[in-house]
């Protein structure tokens, strides 16, 4: 008895995922960065529910999709168990990424600075250079005063946007092709597209987990990812623009706050006079 | 830094559209109505909807093969793949050729060819249409670009070896199209054509019918034989020689 082909027989949940991320979005609360005495908090937990959603989703998704490639090259087929195994874990993943995507987009919709912090500025090669040079050992270089994310890093986000954007579209084109008959000149551009696009993503995500998770020093930020916080020491050395900025912020509302205490003041005083 | 906690919170209104809709309540609001629309698709779907019809047009030709016949030489194999990809190959074959070198004849040879089934469970089986009947022929074929690789139709064949085949240089499956789509040939295939496997088969043993064949469980009865040679020898026709199922 052949197990059932989950794109065929749950194709909806692929439907209903991406609405659920932008439900689950829009009755988020989320809390922006801000330093808590000695330690500050970096990623709040819908960062890291959107993260690790979409993180791990993909590394499934290359994982089982890659298998699939190695699965369609024997000349001598079995009988089709394998591959459909490999399709099932694929289809379970495509509905987690789907979710984490679609959750970090609409999040990103509700609150467009969480976009503009990924993109890169003017200052992106010039940081990109100091931050690599000061890494490998060129002695003339000094860390530059990084916002909260590195120059190189929003460099990788347009590079990992593109790839997710690409992978989506083609994947839900393939997955229709499961209900609706989708042009067989349509579906001959869209799966070697999808299959580039699977290229981009292992070309981001191999250096992403080399340099976030493998390389000594990456400990504080991938303890963050879990934890939402980094050390204060740990911002300043590595994200000084950054944290000059939560400082602004932080000065800003406690002027704020005085403001309004002394408007208060003034209020109490009238009605006790 | 006192560490005040500004948070972005789901009550608040936030920016407007059009106006009178907060952002927030506009994304909360795609995200419920997609959902709804999806499990409302879902339910209707399955309540409203008749049951689906597995109707599928006869194809408009056959191949009769008679293992009887057969020299078990391959040249129909190599025909088949010079025609349809420009190369001898005997795994891009879509009809195979089956030896048992402990057997005793006439079961120690066996031509595998698709019998383009009335109810074909390689299109059923198919998830994306890819494998579908041609709409002018009936001839049941793969629109190798719609192929997702799911090897359904290799597992659905109900005849060992599968007659849906998998082609592991283009990473699709493939199967007997009656040559219809031998691109390397320069004859007209298809039922209104010819059939490569069937103008070099040295023996007679492939011949092609647009009579839908007498069939039983495993396969056509097919007799190729009486009004042969081989009838001199004993082995012409059916009744004779006990038939033989092709």
């Amino acid at each position: 008895m052949p197990v059932k082909l989950l794109f065929d027989s749950a194709t909806w949940l692929v439907w209903l995922a991406p609405f659920a991320g932008i439900l689950a979005a829009g009755v988020t609360k989320r809390q922006d960065p801000r330093i808590e005495g000695d330690r500050v908090l970096r990623h709040d937990t819908a960062a890291i529910v959107e993260h690790w959603t979409h993180g791990i989703a993909t590394a499934v998704l290359l994982v089982s999709g890659i298998t699939l490639g190695v699965l369609f090259v024997p000349a001598l087929v079995g009988g089709g168990q394998p591959v459909w195994v490999a399709m099932n874990i694929h289809f379970v993943a495509v509905v987690v990424f789907l979710f984490g995507t679609f959750y970090y987009g609409a999040n990103t919709v509700l609150a467009l600075k969480r976009l503009r912090e990924h993109l890169p500025t003017s200052d992106a090669l010039t940081y990109t250079k100091r931050h690599y040079g000061l890494l490998l050992g060129f002695k003339k270089f000094t860390m530059p005063p990084e916002r909260k994310y590195f120059e190189s890093e929003k460099m990788a986000f347009i590079l990992a946007a593109v790839a997710t954007i690409t992978i989506i579209v083609t994947g839900l084109l393939k997955v229709a092709a499961h209900g609706i008959n989708v042009p067989a000149g349509l579906m001959t551009v869209v799966t070697p597209v999808h299959d580039v696009a699977t290229l981009v993503m292992l070309a981001f995500i191999l250096p992403h987990i080399l340099f976030a998770a493998v390389l000594p020093g990456s400990g504080p930020i991938l303890r963050s990812m879990f934890t939402g916080h980094v050390s204060l020491e740990y911002a300043k050395h590595e994200h000084a623009g950054w944290v000059a900025e939560l400082e602004q912020v932080d000065a800003s509302a406690d002027r704020s706050t005085g403001d309004s205490d002394d408007d208060q003041a003034v209020a109490t005083n009238k009605n006790a006079a | 830094m006192t560490g005040k906690a500004k948070t972005d919170s789901p009550g608040s209104s936030g920016p407007t559209v059009g106006g009178t809709l907060s952002r927030r309540e506009f994304v909360t609001g795609l995200g419920g109505v997609g959902i709804g629309a999806v499990l409302g698709g879902m339910f209707l779907g399955t309540v409203l909807l008749p049951d689906k019809v597995f109707a599928i047009q006869a194809s408009s030709g056959y191949l009769l093969v008679d293992t009887k016949k057969c020299a078990g030489c391959q040249s129909c194999m190599m025909a088949c793949s010079l025609t349809h990809h420009g190369e001898t190959n005997q795994s891009l074959s879509r009809i195979q050729i089956t030896q048992d070198p402990f057997a005793k004849f006439p079961d120690d040879i066996e031509i595998a060819q698709c019998r383009q089934c009335a109810y074909p469970s390689c299109v059923a089986a198919c998830p994306t249409g890819a494998m579908h009947a041609d709409p002018k022929t009936g001839v049941r074929t793969v629109d190798e670009s719609k192929c997702i690789g799911c090897e359904r139709c290799v597992n659905a064949c109900p005849f060992t070896p599968s007659r849906a085949l998998w082609n592991f240089e283009e990473k699709h499956a493939q199967k007997c199209d009656l040559c219809e789509g031998a691109k390397f040939w320069d004859e007209v295939g298809g039922p209104e054509g010819k059939r490569a496997c069937e103008e070099v088969c040295p023996m007679g043993a492939i011949k092609f019918t647009k009579d839908l064949p007498q069939q039983s469980a495993t396969g056509y009865e097919t007799d190729l034989r009486t009004g042969t040679a081989w009838d001199t020898l004993g082995f012409g026709g059916a009744l004779k020689s006990g038939g033989h199922l092709g």
